[in-house]
């Protein structure tokens, strides 16, 4: 596996001047997978553009994290393909894994490695040269502000801080595509705030960001493309425009979308707020 | 019957008044109990074996103690048994920190009680249990086998309770006086350790017992009963034997030791648990803080000696963890010390043999099972870097690496340990070259049954290295793979048998030789069968290995 900066420096460039249309980022094709009884994610076809930061967005249980762990390779779907930057992920995984930067939810990280010994493994299992490594974990560490506890074990680390860890090791071998998890959940505002900087800089260079989230107000500020995912099915693809329709806010669109009336009002809470 | 209906239903609750709270925590503690044994058959088959065994130990016991009853030495016996009981409750919590819910205070944080009816409750729960039963039949038996008279009857009815509530005040107090350490990453990987802990203190107790059976019976128990006789919660014991020999004085002051024991105790533990509800936790200080610095250079040390591309990496990563991990450190020390072990006391017994070296390689040989499981969910981290079967093959490969830096020295070193106390120096080349046929056949089976029977190893708890529903495969992978791997060094066996049986002797001295390469053959042959199931199996090596 080769650093792509070079390769991908000269693809960015190229569409910057010539008309050619570059492959979509991510293309699913009638993806499934049920675990026993239960159907995880029920035949979704999804085409997410290159070069935009992308919100995966619905309730929990939707779909999301499966749906990510297909694409990224580390679960095998019952049906259907999935193609990043036009490389069918499960028959030529040497082009697609040295693409994709990778912040699963719900797995752990090496965490009996301190943060810098987590990136220098990460950076030298990816084929990184050593020299570059270390310069690059050390810009890395700077901006995410874990200078401070590069020699502290992962597992000594606050959620944040994992996060944070977990997105510099998914950014050290500078991937086309870009999947992230739920990259904000339990996440300090400050962290958070240092994560969106990070990857907004990095889509501003041509790359794809994919991010799942059930915090609407979150898509609504950072993503320009929106896939809203209810019961294991897209209920809705587009721009953020698109998406959104007539209603006042992604919030709304979304609570439309996937069927979620008005649960307050009736007498059933009536006592609360009253005589104490 | 729910717990939360029973004080919420009444008045705006019981706000810490009396018996009220007593009789909530009882019944949460009983409630908890049954819906932990609602969950599943197997943890109610557990349970109920368990509750089985504790009973009729107890009963055995109490019989035993019963028939002591007369025996010259039977007071400086229960005394020390008294003493024993009382050190076993003050090292369960270090050891089984998340025991009992139920005690757990930072649970009751929010709840507006106050400190003194909540020990008092929380007390009460605590002596619903097997383990209060348990020392309650122990207390009650030990009273008995040295009371006589009306005054040692009196005094044997106060100091049997007595000595629960001191032993379950004892565990409380230790238990929440280290809440701190005991949560935090440290104690939990202290508490992975504590089995090593429980087996060498078995090894003691072994040796110790021994050396009593030698040193002439009971009587050599008297000097140490004599001090402990005076330390709570013994000496509650002690004071029944003294008030039936008739030294009341004595007896009086022994048995007012233990109620003082018992009040220090609970004043200690009514502290520790005020400062842990009101005072804020410090644990996430220093993370929450950690200063600006740049970021520095860090050339390893260790990564500058290991070869390059993937093979160094992954070597360092797993010689970290064999330093850095619990469950990793405490596989390979119980590895490394049984190794030695076997095969040296054998031989200082008279009863060995050089070949019983081979063991050491066997030990450490199963490290390479289950390589995956090892790493836990973690391997997504592996398996993304892993896109053909030659990434596989270098992983695994400096793995086996890995596990050979240590293994190599440590089978030479045991094998030429064995020989020298032996004597025996003439056999050693030829058990060497088993040893490393053996090892190479652990290696290659261990790659095979890595990339084919990988499962969960659970972090939490000393005495779980399977995932629940996972232990067929782990025993399928660990003795099939050990059957293989003895089947596969048969030729150098059958070759060792040969030329023993054929009285080629002057040759034996080959099989060191032969028994290397066949190894490292054999381990490279099986690494390259391996290599492409790994391969091809990742997203159900990581589902296998995530259930943890």
């Amino acid at each position: 596996m080769q650093d792509r900066a070079e390769t991908d420096r000269a693809t960015r460039a190229g569409e910057a001047g010539g008309p050619a249309t570059p492959p979509p980022a991510v293309r699913v094709q009638g993806l499934w997978k049920r675990f026993g009884e239960q159907t995880a994610v029920a035949g979704i076809d999804l085409q997410l553009p290159a070069g935009k930061f992308i919100g995966l967005v619905g309730p929990n249980g939707a779909g999301k994290t499966t749906t990510l762990s297909m694409v990224t390779g580390l679960l095998r779907p019952d049906q259907g393909t999935v193609e990043v930057a036009g490389h069918d992920v499960w028959r030529d995984p040497v082009e697609v894994k040295s693409r994709i930067g990778v912040l699963p939810e719900g797995l752990r990280l090496f965490e009996r490695l301190s943060g810098r010994e987590l990136l220098a493994y990460t950076g030298r299992l990816r084929g990184l040269p050593g020299s570059e490594v270390d310069k690059r974990a050390t810009q890395l560490l700077d901006v995410l502000d874990l200078a401070g506890a590069q020699h502290k074990l992962v597992v000594d680390y606050s959620t944040g801080m994992r996060k944070k860890i977990g997105l510099a090791a998914a950014l050290l071998h500078n991937p086309e595509v870009l999947f992230l998890d739920e990259p904000f959940e339990g996440v300090d505002p400050v962290s958070a705030q240092t994560i969106r900087e990070v990857l907004e800089r990095y889509t501003r260079s041509g790359a794809t960001v994919v991010f799942s989230s059930h915090v609407m107000e979150l898509v609504e500020s950072l993503c320009d493309w929106v896939a809203v995912m209810a019961a294991g099915t897209i209920r809705a693809q587009g721009t953020l425009a698109e998406v959104r329709g007539e209603a006042s806010s992604l919030q709304n669109a979304f609570l439309e979308l996937v069927g979620a009336g008005s649960r307050t009002g009736g007498d059933s809470l009536d006592w609360l707020g009253g005589k104490r | 019957m729910s717990v939360l209906d029973a004080p919420a239903g009444a008045a705006p609750g019981p706000a810490g008044t009396g018996e009220g709270l007593v009789g909530v925590f009882v019944r949460l503690k009983l409630t908890l109990l049954r819906n932990g044994l609602r969950q599943s058959a197997g943890r109610r088959a557990a349970y109920i074996t368990s509750v089985v065994f504790t009973l009729l130990f107890a009963a055995g016991l109490l019989l035993g103690l019963v028939a002591l009853r007369g025996h010259a030495h039977a007071a400086s016996l229960v005394v020390l048994l008294a003493g024993v009981v009382a050190v076993g409750w003050t090292v369960i919590p270090l050891f089984f920190p998340s025991g009992d819910e139920t005690l757990d205070p930072s649970r009751l944080v929010m709840l507006p009680l106050r400190p003194r009816p909540l020990i008092g409750a929380l007390l009460t729960a605590s002596l619903v249990g097997i383990g209060p039963l348990f020392t309650l039949c122990l207390a009650a038996g030990s009273a008995f086998a040295v009371a006589s008279g009306a005054a040692g009857a009196v005094f044997a009815v106060v100091a049997a309770p007595l000595t629960l509530l001191v032993c379950v005040a004892l565990t409380r107090a230790v238990a929440t006086a280290n809440t701190r350490l005991l949560t935090s990453r440290k104690g939990r990987d202290l508490a992975v350790l504590s089995g090593l802990v429980i087996a060498v203190g078995f090894q003691v107790v072994n040796f110790g017992a021994q050396r009593l059976g030698r040193a002439g019976g009971l009587a050599a128990l008297d000097p140490a009963a004599d001090v402990v006789r005076w330390l709570p919660p013994a000496s509650a014991v002690g004071a029944v034997d003294s008030a039936s020999r008739g030294s009341y004085g004595q007896a009086l002051v022994q048995l007012l030791l233990s109620v003082a024991a018992l009040a220090a105790l609970l004043w200690l533990w009514q502290r520790s648990l005020v400062k842990l509800m009101t005072a804020p936790d410090g644990s996430t200080l220093a993370a929450a803080g950690p200063g600006r610095e740049k970021a520095g250079k860090d050339g390893s040390r260790l990564s500058a000696l290991l070869p390059q591309g993937r093979t160094g990496p992954v070597m360092e990563r797993s010689l970290r963890y064999i330093a850095r991990d619990p469950k990793t450190k405490a596989a390979w020390t119980t590895a490394l010390a049984i190794g030695l072990i076997v095969p040296i006391l054998n031989a200082l017994q008279g009863t060995g043999s050089i070949y019983f070296a081979c063991f050491a390689a066997w030990m450490l040989g199963i490290q390479m099972y289950n390589q995956f499981g090892q790493d836990t969910s973690a391997f997504w981290m592996v398996a993304l870097t892993i896109s053909s079967a030659r990434d596989a093959y270098l992983e695994l490969r400096a793995r086996a690496l890995a596990l050979l830096l240590i293994t190599l020295p440590y089978t030479v070193l045991v094998t030429v340990v064995t020989a020298g106390v032996l004597g025996d120096w003439g056999d050693l080349p030829e058990a060497m070259g088993l040893s490393f046929a053996l090892l190479g056949g652990m290696l290659a089976t261990g790659a095979v049954a890595s990339a084919n029977f990988a499962y969960s190893i659970p972090q939490d708890g000393a005495f779980k290295n399977v995932a629940p529903g996972q232990a067929g495969l782990a025993w399928i992978s660990i003795f099939g793979g050990m059957v293989s791997a003895g089947l596969l060094c048969a030729p150098v066996i059958a070759v060792t048998i040969w030329l023993h049986v054929a009285d080629l002797e002057q040759w034996l001295w080959l099989l060191l030789p032969v028994g290397a390469v066949y190894g490292a053959l054999i381990s490279w042959a099986g690494l390259r069968i391996a290599a492409p199931r790994t391969a091809d199996r990742l997203p159900e090596i990581l589902a296998a290995v995530s259930k943890g």
